[in-house]
């Protein structure tokens, strides 16, 4: 293979074949709608999670605005409070969690951070949106057919998610189902786009180990859910069958309703082990990517390189390979063998280590970084603070022994919303801070953007810290009320009053959040096209934002990581990964 | 030479630097790893549906699936169809652009042949139970032949295609891209069907295999 010296000349010579051919759009619908450009798509995903997301947001106020004043509302009944327990839970975790992080960041920043025009496959891309599309849409049929949404809770455990008395267990689990199975189909072509990108597009001198960590997150996440999603299509075809044609994967023999059910032989446990198997890589799908995003964040506004790179690298590796041998920890009240117990426990406690690594290696990026608390690095280190809570309280749930007295109670609740729901979010917040300027060319209000966060920081604090004293206490989860229980003093009912209060005022500063993003988008200052002296491929486009192609009319170089800052003896305080040695000792 | 284990990347280059790859490499390199990646994903698909089926018949009330003779014919011919594949990859790599195509068209013939056995055997297992589909194996029976029929009827949607681009053209170079993917994709669902079929719809195998494991 022919090789070029540049640090001779600091001169690379073109590539000598033609690049990739890129579609070029020729009318509004194919420009705009049915787009193939990674990064129209990125937004389209983005756009179409959020809403679909705001739509579990309301549904969560429906929970707290019951669990706080009981029986007042009285378009709230039992079956309609589990509906919004169910569907909150799946949309928040599959519908926008996922798509927002694979979906949306990483069809925006993949080939922008590893240096290639588009996806390798941008029609797949287009479709595997619009299949994601059609899945919200048959979520969000689900609410409207008769029976309503099904209220089975978000992991839909047979025999009860398919037996009537439990809410839309006619036609709302069956929609659910197809839903599931058509949002992993889409999710398919899409994930298979961006391990393939990243194998095989990325630009000259961009090795493996220069990708920065976002890329690595967002890679190794995609690699574990198209690993993963597997176990739940196959349960949800399973469940479908037990439903239409009357088959017994899931359903045992059973008296309903006073009458024997059709079944005979079905293992509901067996549905539970497939679900378990999707259920806990799932929550690492989710957070591979905002551990990755968070250390460039973190990184970057420090002005100081990643700690223990390659550590972080391999952190993520391990912690997605550990991922799919952990997770019977859901399961610990099913009954099962105490050995099994005893091995899931352990391989929990052996995931925390190199969880714990990265960590580490956050604080110790910014131990005499020269920290600039901007929007994003605040979120960044209230990322920090949320996942070091819910991992501690993760180390209590990871034992048997422990967790059995726990399960079911709101430590739970406390606990996965802390690591996996408002951690990844303080990352989400934090990422759009970031790449807004990129994306839009706009800057957003900074005074809307503090009382967003300062809003969101402590009031997340408050909603689920508490929520652990309740759990301790006794309070189960997903009861629809719990006054006149006896073991209950009545500071609970205060203690879940005050936790509503201040779900709903963290509801209402998301509403300023997107207020601030979309009318910034029209009406928010020029933004240059670095404001973070940020040394990624994304922040040296041509164009701000970047057009169709991303790059001029060559694309670019890459001599080193993406972690240059404060690089002893260079002027600037950052190298961008794209500038030749050369250039960079003036 | 990049390492993922040795290399230092907070040093900067110093060293040469690698050429881009062409459009046209990105594009076929990309369509192998895609296609390897996918059947990656189908390996966890088959394989837990194969896992899931060993432990419901742990269970003592297993009733296992009657047999279906039918399905060794099918297998006959999607093993036929592989064979036809992989000749037209040797004959595209020896430039015998109309022996690819004749190849090609037999392959797909084949395979149709193989989904049509597949409906037949489905609809004598539901007359041999009387419609009956509470037993679990009979259930897991339709789905997994379900399932690897439709991946076989993806299959046939490339091979259509490999088909009509191997007559719109002489170019034998790029019949040798398609012919190849077809044929691996051929090869592998051919493999996991001999694995479902040896394993879980003829004799007591998996059974066998269950006891010598220790879990029965």
């Amino acid at each position: 293979m022919e090789h070029v010296a540049h640090d001779e000349t600091s001169f690379v010579r073109p590539a000598e074949v033609g690049e990739m051919e890129l579609y070029h759009p020729k009318t509004w619908l194919g420009k705009y709608v049915f787009s193939q450009d990674a990064k129209t798509i990125a937004i389209q995903y983005a756009a179409t999670a959020i809403s679909i997301g705001m739509v579990a947001l309301v549904l969560s106020w429906v929970m707290r605005l019951q669990l706080a004043w009981p029986n007042t509302f009285t378009f709230i009944d039992p079956a309609y409070y589990l509906q919004a327990v169910t569907m909150h839970g799946m949309i928040m975790v599959v519908y926008l969690l996922t798509a927002l992080f694979l979906g949306g960041f990483g069809n925006y920043l993949i080939p922008l951070m590893v240096g290639a025009r588009d996806m390798v496959f941008p029609w797949l891309n287009m479709i595997s949106f619009w299949v994601y599309f059609v899945a919200v849409a048959l979520l969000a049929a689900s609410f409207l057919v008769g029976g309503g949404s099904t209220g089975a809770g978000w992991t839909l455990y047979p025999p009860q998610a398919i037996l009537p008395g439990t809410p839309g267990s006619e036609a709302g689990i069956l929609l659910m189902l197809a839903s599931l199975a058509v949002f992993i189909i889409g999710f398919t072509m899409g994930g298979l786009n961006y391990v393939v990108t990243i194998l095989q597009a990325r630009t000259r001198g961009m090795t493996l180990m220069r990708m920065p960590l976002t890329v690595w997150g967002i890679f190794v996440a995609t690699i574990l859910a198209l690993f993963a999603f597997p176990a739940l299509f196959v349960s949800a075809i399973m469940m479908s069958l037990d439903v239409l044609l009357g088959t017994s994967f899931f359903m045992p023999a059973i008296m309903t309703m006073g009458n024997e059910a059709d079944h005979v032989g079905g293992n509901p446990l067996l549905f539970q082990h497939l679900f378990w198997f999707f259920g806990h890589p799932e929550v690492y799908i989710v957070a591979l990517p905002a551990f990755g995003i968070v250390s460039d964040l973190i990184s970057i506004h420090a002005r100081k390189n990643i700690f223990g790179y390659r550590m972080m690298v391999w952190a993520i590796v391990i912690i997605g390979a550990l991922s799919f041998v952990v997770w019977a920890h859901h399961m610990y009240v099913s009954g099962m063998n105490p050995y099994f117990g005893f091995f899931f426990a352990t391989t929990t406690l052996i995931i925390a280590v190199p969880t714990a690594l990265k960590v580490y290696n956050w604080v110790l990026t910014l131990w005499q970084g020269n920290i600039h608390l901007t929007i994003p690095m605040l979120f960044s280190i209230a990322f920090l603070l949320f996942f070091i809570n819910g991992g501690m309280t993760g180390l209590f749930l990871g034992n048997a022994t422990v967790s059995m007295p726990l399960s079911d109670t709101l430590f739970v609740v406390a606990h996965f919303h802390m690591v996996m729901a408002v951690a990844p979010v303080m990352v989400v917040c934090g990422a759009i801070y970031h790449w807004y300027p990129k994306i839009t060319g706009r800057w957003y209000h900074q005074g809307m953007a503090s009382f967003h966060f300062w809003v969101t920081f402590v009031g997340s604090y408050l909603v689920f810290l508490p929520m652990h004293y309740l759990g301790i206490m006794g309070v189960p989860r997903r009861y629809f009320e719990i006054t006149g229980t006896t073991f209950l003093p009545d500071s609970a009912e205060s203690v879940n009053a005050s936790i509503t209060i201040a779900a709903l005022v963290v509801g209402f500063a998301q509403l300023v959040f997107l207020y601030n993003l979309i009318v910034s988008a029209f009406n928010g200052k020029q933004a240059p096209s670095n404001p973070w002296n940020a040394t990624t491929l994304e922040w040296q486009t041509e164009h701000t934002p970047p057009q169709h192609g991303n790059f001029g009319k060559e694309l670019p170089c890459v001599y080193r990581w993406a972690y240059d800052f404060s690089v002893p003896g260079v002027e600037e305080d950052f190298i961008p990964q794209n500038v030749p040695p050369r250039n960079a000792q003036a | 030479m990049s390492n993922i284990f040795t290399e230092q990347p907070w040093i900067a280059d110093t060293g040469p630097i690698a050429p881009a790859l062409s459009g046209a490499q990105i594009a076929t390199n990309s369509r192998r790893s895609a296609l390897k990646m996918l059947l990656s994903v189908v390996s966890v698909f088959f394989l837990l549906m194969i896992v899931a089926y060993g432990g419901r018949m742990l269970y003592q009330d297993w009733r296992p699936t009657p047999e279906i003779n039918l399905l060794w014919a099918n297998t006959g011919l999607l093993l036929l169809s592989s064979l036809c594949l992989q000749v037209a990859l040797m004959w595209a790599r020896a430039g015998k652009a109309d022996w690819v195509r004749g190849a090609l068209v037999g392959a797909g013939l084949l395979t149709l042949l193989f989904l049509v056995g597949q409906l037949a055997a489905m609809q004598q297992l539901t007359a041999m139970v009387l419609g009956d589909f509470s037993n679990p194996s009979v259930g897991f029976f339709f789905m997994i032949t379900g399932i690897h029929g439709l991946h076989m009827a993806g299959g046939m949607v490339a091979l259509v295609r490999a088909i009509s681009r191997a007559f719109g053209s002489s170019d034998v170079r790029a019949m040798e891209h398609n012919v190849s993917n077809c044929a691996l994709y051929w090869h592998y669902l051919l493999g996991v069907w001999l694995l479902v079929f040896g394993l879980l719809f003829t004799g007591n195998n998996f059974e066998v295999l269950l006891r010598i494991c220790g879990f029965i």
